[in-house]
């Protein structure tokens, strides 16, 4: 079980949520809500100890979690994050970069090479965003707490809905599944929602 | 002998008219570009011998442990400088991996690969700078790689984080690829040796006067001292780095 208590969250001096009390159950899936630049990314991320809270606290199982301690209760997360789209390399390790031999061998050096950037990994297709996040669920069976920001971002119906279901089996297995996102289709499968735009107001 | 040596020399020396006479025929604006650029080389070569000189006639090894100081600063400092980062924050982590990196691997090869006097600069000089010259070029390759692979793919850093691994354990991936920029390079010229890269370096040894044996011993223990010196002045540069980005603090950082 993991409990918000009254928490504000601020970040570079913008309070993003303030107040804020939550408990997401074993066995559920809760789901986060609100427009764009609501806070939902800020708030898992303080809720997995990446970011402190002003003033209130956050606690796994009634152990107060900080942003000291937060390592230690990350072993008993998994975390898909908003920007899974971006992890091919998580997927499939790059592989070696072709070289050619240099022109004076490279026990020779005339020249120093020049320095070339490391690229960023093809985005991944909608099809292996589920297969990765698959792999992690997998991966972390043992682990009882499920945080997923903006899962489905990226994903078309069918697939929201087969992501879906492997979170629903999570739920079922007596996880903790928290999620953040604005996609109908997943709220609709929610066991709870919070409005982060209802609750600043 | 000296005048005798002079002579020589400038005789030696006169074979650049075949250059520069093909030059004055066909292109003459570029004669005085080629002019500066062999002035520069021989003052450059000078300087280097009359080094080489003071080193081996003072055979002191502090002086000559200063000079690998000297050399490794200025090393890491080209490293920096060609991968466009930060001196300040990086210079200390990138020129202490550089020196304890390519000094451990250099002491090994003079010291049991080669069984020679270790200090002595007839041997240090060149082993050292042979080695320091390979890593720094490999340490363009990995260091570069290592930052920008972890700026390109700062997601995967978060995910891995995210999901409980260590800071260390979440930079597996970002290590691995400054690896193989490493290797990859290694892997290329080691398949061509012996073809183009080898003679330069062997030839110099034969005609210093080794014995083909020994210069094939040399030449082995420089090959795999310069592919050790460069993967363990990487690991340390980046195991130095990210403990000097936990402990120290950089002003205004």
């Amino acid at each position: 079980m993991l409990e918000v208590k009254d928490a504000t969250i601020s970040v570079g001096g913008r309070c993003l949520v303030k107040g804020l009390s939550l408990i997401a159950r074993d066995g559920q899936m809760t789901c986060i809500t609100g427009s764009a630049g609501s806070g939902k990314t800020t708030f898992l991320r303080t809720l997995m100890g990446f970011l402190p809270v002003e003033s209130g606290f956050v606690s796994v199982d009634g152990e107060l979690l900080t942003v000291a301690s937060a390592p230690a209760f990350r072993n008993l997360m998994v975390y898909l994050p908003q920007e899974i789209r971006q992890l091919g390399h998580q997927l499939r390790a790059p592989e070696m970069p072709v070289s050619e031999a240099d022109e004076y061998g490279v026990w020779n050096h005339a020249i120093l090479p020049s320095a070339v950037a490391a690229e960023a990994p093809e985005p991944l297709s909608p099809e292996a965003i589920c297969e990765l996040a698959g792999k992690t669920l997998r991966e972390a069976s043992d682990r009882p707490i499920v945080i997923a920001d903006e899962p489905a971002a990226d994903l078309t119906p069918e697939l929201t809905e087969q992501l879906l279901d492997l979170l629903s089996v999570q739920a079922k297995a007596g996880k903790t599944v928290l999620l953040a996102s604005r996609k109908p289709q997943l709220l609709a499968r929610a066991d709870l929602i919070f409005n982060l735009d209802t609750i600043r107001q | 002998m000296t005048t005798e040596l002079l002579i020589h020399v400038i005789l030696g020396i006169l074979l650049l008219l075949i250059p520069a006479g093909a030059l004055y025929w066909l292109d003459r604006q570029q004669l005085k570009t080629f002019g500066v650029a062999v002035g520069r080389m021989l003052v450059q070569l000078a300087l280097l011998c009359v080094l080489m000189w003071a080193l081996t006639q003072l055979n002191s090894p502090w002086l000559t442990l200063l000079w690998y100081f000297c050399v490794t600063v200025y090393a890491a400092f080209l490293v920096l400088k060609r991968c466009k980062l930060e001196v300040r924050r990086l210079l200390l982590p990138v020129s202490g991996g550089m020196l304890l990196g390519v000094f451990l691997v250099g002491l090994w090869v003079l010291g049991i690969g080669l069984h020679v006097r270790v200090f002595d600069p007839l041997w240090f000089v060149p082993v050292m700078a042979l080695l320091m010259g390979h890593t720094t070029t490999m340490m363009i390759r990995g260091m570069n790689t290592y930052l920008t692979s972890l700026k390109a793919d700062e997601e995967q850093y978060e995910f891995l984080r995210g999901n409980g691994v260590t800071h260390f354990k979440a930079l597996i991936p970002f290590l691995r690829r400054s690896l193989l920029a490493v290797i990859s390079p290694t892997v290329a010229n080691l398949t061509v040796l012996g073809l183009t890269s080898m003679p330069l370096l062997l030839v110099g040894l034969f005609v210093g006067g080794f014995t083909p044996l020994y210069a094939f011993v040399v030449m082995l223990m420089m090959v795999v001292g310069c592919i050790s010196a460069s993967v363990l002045s990487l690991a340390l540069s980046i195991v130095l780095y990210e403990l000097s980005q936990r402990y120290i603090q950089f002003p205004g950082a």
